[in-house]
């Protein structure tokens, strides 16, 4: 992922009510990912982002340590599964419209 | 150079299309209507994104609310659901239920999740907080929060379908890269192999002039994508040929090779010339003085003015021939095939027709007799 990179202390104020040392401890486990730079972290849109999700599905949703991994995991999956469904879609969308018509009846024969 | 436009050939008007050149090899050449290149271009797109039209994917559930325009005007209640007289306790509950069903991050599909969140969130904004909750009872702050608009965020959703190769993709599959349960795998016979496909090809349709397709051209076309592009049109095309521009069709998918852009080419018809295969056919009036006596006129060709001696005793439909000022081609130019046509004058006068009546008096004939055209 480009594009503009924030630090550590930077995200933790534009977040706002969030710990270093929870970030740390969600750095730990997994659920973030940042960049490494030397010594500092560097965060990327999608960093920012996913820990603003993180902060609101704990701190509002009440979502603790242990269900949080579960509840990442399938949406890591879910977004994956979507990702490759769409390059999936768009094979299709370039095929010749004989080839289209014959997959989407497929498609509703199975499901 | 000439400036042409192509038209995308939409599969649907294709059996048109395919009626009218039946009709064409018959009977004179129509024109096709000429179309803009805009709605030429969204036909394009349309055709392109068929996919998402025809198949149709279950969504995840969602909440059909209309949601009011002015945010101000919304009551955070009404948002959360709960009465007047809510304990805060009660509303957190009220929220968190609802901020469950609508966060946009967990409900990627859901198109309207996303405002519905904002609305959730920004009523439990006022109402989550009791000293705002009271100065909205009061009346002193509108449902907007009056001096806290929410700002403006991203979502998480917004970056984690990026595409292939996002950092947060299959972090937790438990079955590793090679996991033989993994669908797509299945689909496409092995993991990790990305699907290569070469992109389809793209039809379309344009009309040269007669002369540009006998001494060839070369023509700056805009295509569906609004590329514009040259096409050499070789000498000697024929009506309806088509020309195959490789590499110019829909884009390839990952990685493959692009289609080709399939030219159907309409020659328009000309005033004076015919195509006959690689000859041309015209036909030359004279004067019956030309016919009888014989002379040197001067009949054009598709390369140019040349002289024809018309032989003394010449008649209408006599033909012709011009060696080698047909259509150029790889095995040698066709032939220039000239039908005489003898025509009177358009108002003969006195002397004309006296003369000719007495000598037709003295030297009687009959035409019809001798084409065998009369029963």
């Amino acid at each position: 992922m480009t594009g503009h990179m924030i630090g550590e202390s930077e995200l933790i104020e534009s977040v706002g009510h969030l710990e270093v040392a929870v970030l740390r401890r969600w750095i730990d486990l997994g659920w973030v990912l940042p960049h490494q730079d030397g010594e500092s972290l560097r965060f990327d849109a999608s960093d920012v982002a996913r820990v603003r999700l993180i902060c609101e599905l704990h701190y509002e949703l009440r979502i603790e340590e242990d269900s949080m991994s579960v509840v990442l995991s399938l949406m890591d999956q879910l977004y994956e599964v979507r990702c490759r469904l769409r390059a999936l879609l768009s094979a299709v969308g370039a095929q010749p419209e004989d080839v289209r018509t014959r997959i989407a009846a497929l498609v509703k024969a199975e499901g | 150079m000439s400036l042409g436009r192509l038209r995308v050939r939409h599969p649907a008007i294709k059996i048109l299309r395919h009626r009218r050149l039946a009709q064409r090899r018959g009977a004179a050449p129509t024109p096709l209507t000429a179309l803009g290149s805009k709605p030429a271009r969204r036909r394009a797109k349309s055709g392109a994104a068929g996919a998402s039209v025809l198949l149709v994917w279950p969504r995840l559930g969602s909440l059909a609310r209309k949601l009011p325009e002015d945010p101000s005007m919304v009551d955070p209640y009404e948002v959360l659901g709960v009465g007047r007289a809510a304990t805060q306790e009660e509303i957190r509950k009220a929220y968190r239920q609802l901020a469950k069903k609508n966060h946009p991050d967990l409900h990627p599909d859901d198109k309207g999740a996303e405002a519905r969140f904002k609305e959730i969130a920004a009523a439990y904004d006022i109402l989550g907080d009791e000293q705002k909750r009271a100065r909205f009872d009061s009346g002193e702050i509108d449902a907007s929060g009056a001096e806290r608009q929410p700002p403006e965020r991203e979502f998480y959703r917004q970056h984690a379908e990026a595409g292939p190769g996002f950092k947060y993709e299959r972090r937790w599959q438990g079955g590793g890269p090679d996991s033989e349960d993994d669908l797509f795998a299945q689909m496409f016979g092995q993991r990790g192999a990305r699907v290569r496909a070469r992109g389809s090809d793209v039809g379309y349709t344009m009309s040269v002039g007669f002369m540009e397709a006998v001494n060839g051209a070369k023509k700056r076309v805009t295509m569906a994508d609004g590329k514009t592009l040259d096409i050499t049109i070789p000498a000697g095309l024929h009506d309806g040929q088509t020309l195959r521009l490789r590499g110019q069709g829909h884009p390839g998918f990952g990685g493959g090779e692009p289609g080709d852009a399939l030219v159907e080419v309409h020659v328009e018809p000309h005033p004076i010339f015919r195509r006959d295969g690689n000859n041309i056919r015209s036909v030359l009036p004279v004067t019956p003085g030309e016919a009888l006596a014989g002379a040197r006129v001067r009949v054009a060709t598709v390369s140019g003015p040349v002289q024809l001696a018309v032989p003394k005793g010449s008649n209408t439909g006599q033909i012709l021939r011009l060696r080698g000022k047909g259509v150029p081609s790889a095995h040698g130019s066709g032939d220039h095939l000239v039908e005489l046509q003898v025509v009177l004058p358009e108002h003969p006068d006195e002397e004309l027709v006296r003369s000719v009546s007495e000598w037709e008096a003295k030297h009687p004939y009959d035409p019809r007799n001798r084409q065998g055209a009369q029963a």
